[in-house]
């Protein structure tokens, strides 16, 4: 599915990445903790394909395809999704246009036919009723006067409507309450399939209550230093990062 | 003086016809112009050097095109001139009843005194090439709808610039009372050569007109002209004016109020390519009370690309219960891009309800990239983004063959602009 050999990506030439290596194969949840500045978005943002996140070393493949050589929305073609920590408001966009056209773009690339204004309509009117959102979301502009857990609910409804492969979930859980954070893993969870993959990149390990991770890494200074199961995110939780040195251990203070 | 103007006057002095007088009038005023312009307010953003050091020429070259683009199943009265001539045979025309159409260069003693005692009447003499149309004017249409009549089928009026020289014409339109009708005026070019198309309309009471004049003029043709409107007593105005930019474009807008309880409506849009100018100058004059202007102008400027936008409403002291709101919007391309946008009200009535408002806003990189994340194309999410604002007015447009077209020719355009 997913691989990672020894990527090093720099913002505005300050290296955030520093040598990292995952493999994540279908069907696998793989979470990634870390204290602030680890480089847990920058790693989003560097598969991705982000203007300005520049890749100096390594390489990283998605099923088999180079995905540093695609342009941003070949590698959503590819089955690369990324739902965002700040989900983006972009007033006269209607949401329903933006999330038609990324659909059937999607279809597309797959050679299916595009879907019927009615066809759509159903699905996502299914998946808005599935993350809880009113229907006359879909009229608003993309994101418009969401409040925080509403973006990520949104989040969680395109990625339910894109069908992607691999799923990047950047801090899903941040500033969501107990009930959101439910409706967002409850969102997850219905996903999994054992064919289709996470990474889920958080702060704390709340989230991974109810999203169960196969593998629990911690990314400090741009590498993985740590790699477990469940088991992990409960230490963390714990006694936090001191494992990893004084440094990291203020940084999250 | 330019050469160019020098020229001008020259070349008008030997027309030696039933306008004569008319031209001459014109030659009084352009004779006292102290060109270079740059200091005039009203050319403070839209240099003239390109025209300064031409020639003129109104003869009509071989190569001029000689048919206007087809607009989707739009059925009109069409009549094409390319360069000066009048490639229609305005005599063989089936008309409507109700309607008449005049070729200035074939009027009768008699048209001739009504067009006289018109031209001039609706357009202000403060535009400098107004005054050169009038001086130089090869030809022109000569349209009286009759009192109470309703044309269905839209009238076209379409200018192919003239391959390397100059093209100077006249629409006159008479809307009587209670009439109905629908025109377009499109202009096309690219090749070097100058164009003032002057169109003046008079709007009798509760006359209503359906009006477009899109300025595609691009590249190397040069196009100065204008539309001028008077609007009487209950009469409806609704205008679309697009503008492409060339080397150097300009529209002068102007709306006269002479009747109570008239309305206008006037949507503007430009869209500019690499290194283009276009300049839009629209004045309303509310003279009388009771009258309601609605303008809008929107435009997206490309990179290198210098768009000018002055809308002016006028509000006399008598001119009590006015209503009017101009809006101007701009989307910049690229850090290069320029806009000069200047809404100006100026109001002596003290019972009136007035808005005006400009806003220039640049392409949202985190917007487009949250777009290409979810598999829409650069091309496609630019469109998401950028052209919506656009299309709205597009939307409004009453009649569906054009606005199908006008949409069709405004998306390639900007799908074919380069975002920097």
């Amino acid at each position: 599915m997913l691989s990672i050999d020894n990527l090093h990506a720099s913002v505005e030439d300050k290296t955030i990445i520093k040598g990292l290596n995952l493999e994540v194969k279908p069907g696998e949840v793989h979470a990634i903790m870390g204290p602030n500045g680890a480089g847990k978005s920058t790693l989003g943002y560097v598969l991705s394909g982000r203007e300005g996140y520049e890749v100096n070393e390594g390489a990283a493949t998605l099923n088999g395809k180079d995905l540093l050589d695609l342009e941003v929305e070949e590698r959503a073609r590819e089955g690369l999704f990324l739902a965002f920590q700040y989900p983006v408001e972009i007033p006269g966009v209607s949401n329903m246009e933006f999330l038609k056209e990324s659909v059937n773009a999607l279809r597309e690339h797959r050679g299916e036919e595009p879907l019927t204004a009615a066809e759509f309509l159903k699905k996502a009117k299914a998946a808005c009723k599935q993350v809880n959102l009113p229907l006359d979301f879909l009229k608003r502009g993309v994101n418009e006067g969401f409040s925080g857990g509403e973006k990520k609910r949104n989040e969680i409804m395109q990625m339910i409507l894109l069908e992607p492969s691999l799923c990047i979930l950047d801090e899903s859980d941040s500033g969501l309450d107990v009930d959101a954070l439910q409706v967002v893993a409850d969102g997850v969870n219905s996903q999994r399939d054992g064919q289709r993959s996470f990474i889920v990149v958080t702060h704390y390990q709340r989230l991974l209550d109810y999203i169960k991770p196969d593998f629990v890494h911690i990314l400090a200074d741009g590498k993985i230093v740590k790699s477990g199961d469940a088991s992990l995110a409960l230490e963390v939780e714990k006694s936090g990062y001191a494992f990893l040195g004084k440094a990291y251990e203020e940084a999250d203070a | 003086m330019s050469q160019w103007l020098s020229e001008v006057i020259a070349t008008a002095q030997t027309h030696q016809d039933w306008l004569a007088p008319h031209r001459q009038a014109a030659l009084a005023e352009l004779e006292k112009v102290r060109w270079p312009l740059r200091k005039v307010e009203d050319w403070r953003f839209t240099p003239l050097i390109p025209v300064e050091k031409r020639s003129v020429s109104l003869a009509t070259p071989e190569n001029t095109e000689s048919s206007a683009p087809k607009i989707g199943e739009l059925s009109a009265i069409e009549l094409v001139f390319s360069g000066n001539e009048l490639l229609t045979d305005v005599s063989a025309l089936s008309l409507p009843e109700g309607l008449q159409i005049v070729r200035f260069s074939t009027a009768t003693a008699e048209q001739q005194q009504e067009i006289e005692s018109l031209l001039s009447d609706v357009k202000p003499a403060k535009h400098l090439f107004g005054q050169v149309n009038d001086a130089l004017l090869a030809d022109g249409l000569y349209i009286r709808v009759a009192a109470g009549k309703t044309i269905d089928t839209p009238i076209r009026i379409s200018q192919l610039a003239s391959n390397e020289g100059d093209q100077h014409l006249r629409v006159l339109m008479q809307v009587e009372a209670g009439a109905r009708a629908t025109v377009l005026e499109d202009g096309y070019g690219d090749a070097s050569s100058v164009n003032t198309a002057f169109s003046e309309y008079v709007l009798h009471s509760e006359a209503h007109l359906e009006h477009y004049r899109f300025a595609m003029f691009t590249q190397q043709a040069m196009h100065v002209g204008g539309c001028h409107f008077k609007v009487a007593e209950k009469a409806r105005l609704n205008s679309t004016l697009v503008g492409y930019g060339s080397q150097l474009s300009r529209l002068d807008v102007d709306v006269i109020y002479t009747g109570e309880f008239a309305n206008a409506n006037i949507n503007a849009i430009y869209l500019l390519a690499e290194g283009e100018l276009f300049d839009l100058h629209t004045t309303i004059e509310h003279a009388v009370p009771n009258c309601t202007t609605e303008e809008n102008a929107r435009g997206i400027v490309g990179d290198r690309a210098k768009a000018v936008f002055n809308g002016r409403i006028h509000i006399h002291r008598d001119a009590q219960k006015t209503l009017a709101e101009l809006n101007n919007r701009n989307l910049l391309l690229s850090r290069r891009a320029v806009i000069n946008t200047k809404p100006e009200l100026e109001i002596y009535a003290d019972d009136v309800k007035c808005a005006h408002g400009a806003t220039v806003a640049e392409i949202d990189d985190t917007a487009l990239y949250y777009l290409l994340t979810r598999g829409i194309t650069r091309s496609q999410a630019l469109i998401m983004l950028n052209f919506g604002f656009i299309q709205e007015l597009i939307n409004q447009i009453p009649n569906e063959d054009i606005a199908g077209w006008l949409l069709a020719q405004l998306h390639d355009r900007f799908v074919g602009m380069e975002v920097k």
